[in-house]
């Protein structure tokens, strides 16, 4: 069946990391969207939190889809991992990479792997066990106003920019775009969009725990 | 004449069976303008004066154009210089007093012969399996017939300077041979002969380049930079393309 031989295939896999990888980009665009409310105040944050959790039915089967390209991300990702591991890390006596720069491709797993600690604990401690009772706006503050609690969310979010500015291109040189008129564009968005995630979510914790969200 | 001295660091290996190790030599008076098969030729010329068994490399044209010659010099496939094969690297980009480590070309997909000899018909069993055009026989069409842009023509021609020698492999972190394949797949591809067979071929040689336990692309780049011939990795996003419309929309 021709599913079966493209999710065996090694170009198979790289499509369906770049597929998953890509609408986990999506979903951040969107996420960052509703965050963002926070730097106008802790009205319009709650105002978008109670206006979200107004549709259950959806969060639930948006989140769902969510967990499902999840997890898919990060088990074929793994599977590429431990495939490569062997070649990777002992085939000679002298390992030299010629690209310069290497760094955000050869930490993918790892970055990726930080990523999930964060989420795992960024979902229960703004959702699953977030406690009962107190508007998320303030739970927000609370948690973040925390140094510690904060420095995890700001190494996390440098993570996850070390992660898409090798991971942005490579999914665009996986799904064949790769032109010479488009590459200088692409070279940039590499830099830009990862920055874009990174300002956008990483202000937030800088934002409670400078003291200049006081006023929110 | 400029000359230099140079300790080698040679993997020696009996064959595929047998364990390989490191064996030191120390070159003295190796002149700049030789070739670095040529600087091999005159260690093995002293290994066999004394009665030692020569070390066994590939090589055929020694002019940069066939794709048999190949190794591995201090972590970099084809040596540091850039674009050019291994009997086209030349010994005045080393320096006196260098030691230069030389590994074979290794892949799970090529097995090692003897020494820096690797076996590379995994590379030819790729090609059987689509890297080809069926032409039935009948009248000879008239070569103008068929019209195609330069430019198309040119792009075509780059993917074909491809000799097959491995390096892409042998630098790939993951041991990928896509550079090849897409250089193969390419140069069909974006001629109008190659058009009949194109959603078969890329499935089928795909296929076949995973079967001979080559790895996956993770986009590293690498390949692109050691290539003798610059291939550029703009081929494997066409190979991507044809992988996808194959698979995707192929009857
Ligand atoms: C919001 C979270 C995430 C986003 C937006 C994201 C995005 C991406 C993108 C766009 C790619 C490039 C795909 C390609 O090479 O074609 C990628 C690759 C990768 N991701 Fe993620 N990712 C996320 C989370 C994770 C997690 C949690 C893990 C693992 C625990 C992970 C592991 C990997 C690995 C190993 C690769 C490299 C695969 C390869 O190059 O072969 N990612 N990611
Ligand atoms: S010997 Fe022919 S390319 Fe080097």
């Amino acid at each position: 069946m021709w599913f079966v031989s493209f999710v065996k295939s090694s170009i198979g896999k790289k499509i369906i990391m770049a597929t998953t990888g890509l609408l986990l980009i999506l979903f951040l665009a969107v996420h960052a969207f509703g965050n963002a409310a926070i730097y106008m105040g802790s009205k319009y944050f709650q105002i978008y939190a109670d206006t979200l959790h107004g549709f259950p039915v959806l969060v639930l089967i948006f989140g769902l889809g969510l967990l499902v390209l999840f997890i898919a991300h990060i088990s074929v990702g793994t599977l590429l991992f431990l495939e490569s591991r062997s070649t990777r890390y002992s085939r000679y006596e002298v390992n030299k990479r010629v690209v310069e720069n290497t760094f955000a491709s050869r930490t993918m797993p790892f970055t990726g792997l930080f990523i999930l600690v964060f989420t795992i604990i960024h979902v229960f401690g703004f959702n699953i066990a977030a406690p009962a009772g107190v508007p998320i706006s303030v739970t927000v503050k609370e948690y973040l106003s925390g140094f510690f609690y904060s420095l995890f969310y700001i190494v996390s979010f440098v993570a996850l920019a070390i992660h898409l500015n090798h991971g942005f291109w490579s999914m665009l040189q996986t799904f064949g775009v790769n032109h010479p008129r488009y590459n200088c564009l692409i070279a940039k968005l590499t830099i830009i969009v990862p920055v874009f995630f990174l300002v956008l979510f990483g202000g937030i914790p800088i934002y409670f725990m400078t003291g200049a969200g006081s006023a929110y | 004449m400029n000359t230099i001295d140079l300790t080698l660091k040679i993997w020696r290996q009996k064959d595929n069976d047998s364990l390989g190790n490191f064996e030191t030599y120390t070159l003295r008076d190796i002149t700049t303008d030789m070739s670095f098969l040529e600087m091999l030729d005159v260690l093995n010329e002293n290994l066999t004066k004394e009665g030692k068994e020569p070390v066994a490399f590939d090589h055929d044209c020694r002019e940069g154009i066939c794709g048999m010659c190949g190794a591995v010099v201090d972590g970099v496939a084809h040596g540091p210089d850039k674009e050019v094969t291994l009997c086209q690297l030349h010994m005045r980009t080393f320096n006196t007093g260098d030691t230069l480590v030389i590994e074979p070309f290794r892949s799970r997909a090529f097995p090692i012969r003897k020494d820096l000899v690797v076996d590379r018909s995994a590379f030819d069993r790729v090609i059987q399996a689509g890297g080809y055009v069926s032409i039935n026989t009948g009248g000879t069409i008239d070569g103008n017939a068929i019209p195609i842009s330069s430019e198309t023509a040119e792009l075509s021609m780059d993917a074909a300077a491809c000799i097959g020698c491995g390096a892409c492999v042998a630098s790939c972190p993951n041991g990928a041979a896509m550079l090849f394949t897409s250089a193969k797949i390419s140069q069909l591809a974006l001629l109008p002969q190659g058009q009949p067979e194109r959603k078969k071929r890329a499935q089928a040689m795909v296929q076949q380049m995973d079967a001979e336990g080559f790895g996956h692309c993770t986009n590293e780049k690498e390949c692109e930079m050691v290539c003798p011939k610059g291939i550029s990795i703009r081929n494997i996003a066409r190979l991507n393309r044809e992988y996808m419309k194959g698979i995707l929309m192929g009857e």
